[in-house]
């Protein structure tokens, strides 16, 4: 039975960890190397909605990206927590999207500026419902679908993730302490691409999770 | 972007991160918000100000000139354990004229950074209103506003003392992670 922190993570979470570039497929399609080491970025709990809600163009966004991840709930606070436990302080499991606007992301790059505008904008993670563990088994060999307006834009699976879940959790706590209620967005396969005003998402966890969200 | 868990208080210490090289200093004023707001403009500002703080962004340097050079994310940088030092809640009214008011730092007793809120590029009336447009800001969220000139390296070891004019100031070791 998930704690009350868990069950209302989007509430009581503290933050949002993502890991960019996981899927070799995904890394290549953008023109990025595979990385040696997990690329990790923060998004605010600020950017969180919930089906019904609409994502929204953040301002000066000509190219927004839909991304969609298999998200990690934290269930139990830790910090330099080794592999082989990382298990414990897995809470949950949750379906994401890690909606981004791409050509601000683009001139962050070039500038050698952070993420932050590009990955954090109010509305950029729409976020599903607590799935337990229970009914994600593996959730290292799922599939993850993502359609918009009825085509399948995106559809890979876990097992294709560069670093795998117990790593990204004892990577990520050598240097950020995880907090119960925390979310890990595990990256996205490859198929990423533009949306538009008006364009409908579907998107999934195989047939564990999925939601569909409008873009305004 | 820096996480919660980067803060600290005064009788913690500054840990240097894994793997880091070259640990810098960096003294800024705080803004903490009182009301939730979005897409404020500038004049409108002061309103969602709820009083400020004193705060250290420390900043991994190595890793920020690797995260530069490779256009990679700054979060790892400067979002790690423990690199947000900061003071207790000071009071709007304790610091009326925060647009002209020295923010000061000192290494080991050794002057490092001193310097003025008016030489702000941004004041923060803007900086509020910006970062607004995007980012919906709630109650207890803060702002860190800048560094002014200075900013160095800092071992394990060493002492930082840091301060806003006399209104606040505080003290941190730095340490090893161990």
């Amino acid at each position: 039975m998930a704690s009350t922190t868990v069950s209302r993570f989007r509430e009581l979470g503290k933050k949002i960890v993502a890991v960019g570039r996981n899927y070799k497929e995904h890394a290549a399609e953008l023109g990025n190397a595979v990385p040696t080491k997990p690329i990790l970025f923060l998004k605010p709990t600020t950017s969180y909605v919930t089906q019904g809600q609409n994502i929204k163009i953040p301002p000066n966004c000509k190219s927004l990206h839909h991304e969609v991840e298999l998200g990690i709930v934290i269930g139990k606070t830790g910090s330099h927590i080794t592999e082989d436990r990382a298990a414990d302080h897995i809470g949950g499991y949750v379906l994401a999207l890690d909606m981004t606007a791409r050509d601000l992301q683009d001139e962050a790059k070039k500038k050698g500026h952070p993420w932050t505008l590009a990955k954090g904008f109010d509305t950029s993670c729409p976020i599903g419902d607590l799935i337990s563990k229970d009914k994600l088994p593996n959730p290292e060999n799922v599939q993850l679908w993502l359609k918009v307006n009825g085509q399948t834009k995106q559809d890979g699976n876990t097992k294709d993730m560069i670093f795998d879940i117990p790593f990204l959790i004892s990577y990520i706590s050598k240097y950020f302490t995880l907090e119960e209620g925390d979310v890990i967005l595990t990256g996205t396969p490859s198929g990423v691409g533009p949306v538009d005003k008006g364009d409908v998402i579907d998107a999934g966890i195989g047939d564990v999770s999925s939601f569909r969200f409008q873009v305004e | 972007m820096k996480p919660t868990s980067a803060y600290i208080s005064e009788g913690q210490d500054i840990k240097i991160p894994l793997g880091c090289k070259l640990l810098y200093h960096e003294v800024e004023l705080g803004v903490v918000i009182s009301k939730r707001c979005s897409n404020i403009s500038p004049s409108d500002a002061s309103d969602y100000i709820g009083g400020f703080l004193l705060a250290l962004d420390m900043t991994a340097k190595d890793f920020h000139i690797e995260a530069k050079e490779k256009s990679r994310p700054w979060f790892l940088c400067k979002g790690f354990d423990t690199s947000c030092p900061a003071s207790g809640f000071i009071d709007k009214e304790k610091l009326s004229n925060y647009s002209d008011t020295r923010l000061w730092l000192k290494v080991d007793g050794v002057t490092k950074q001193n310097c003025s809120t008016s030489d702000m590029i941004f004041s923060v009336p803007e900086i509020i209103s910006y970062v607004s447009k995007y980012f919906t800001l709630e109650v207890g969220d803060v702002i860190l506003t800048g560094t002014p000139a200075g900013s160095g390296p800092v071992h394990a070891g060493q002492t930082i003392e840091c301060g806003l004019a006399d209104i606040a100031a505080m003290k941190f070791a730095v340490v090893e992670l161990n």
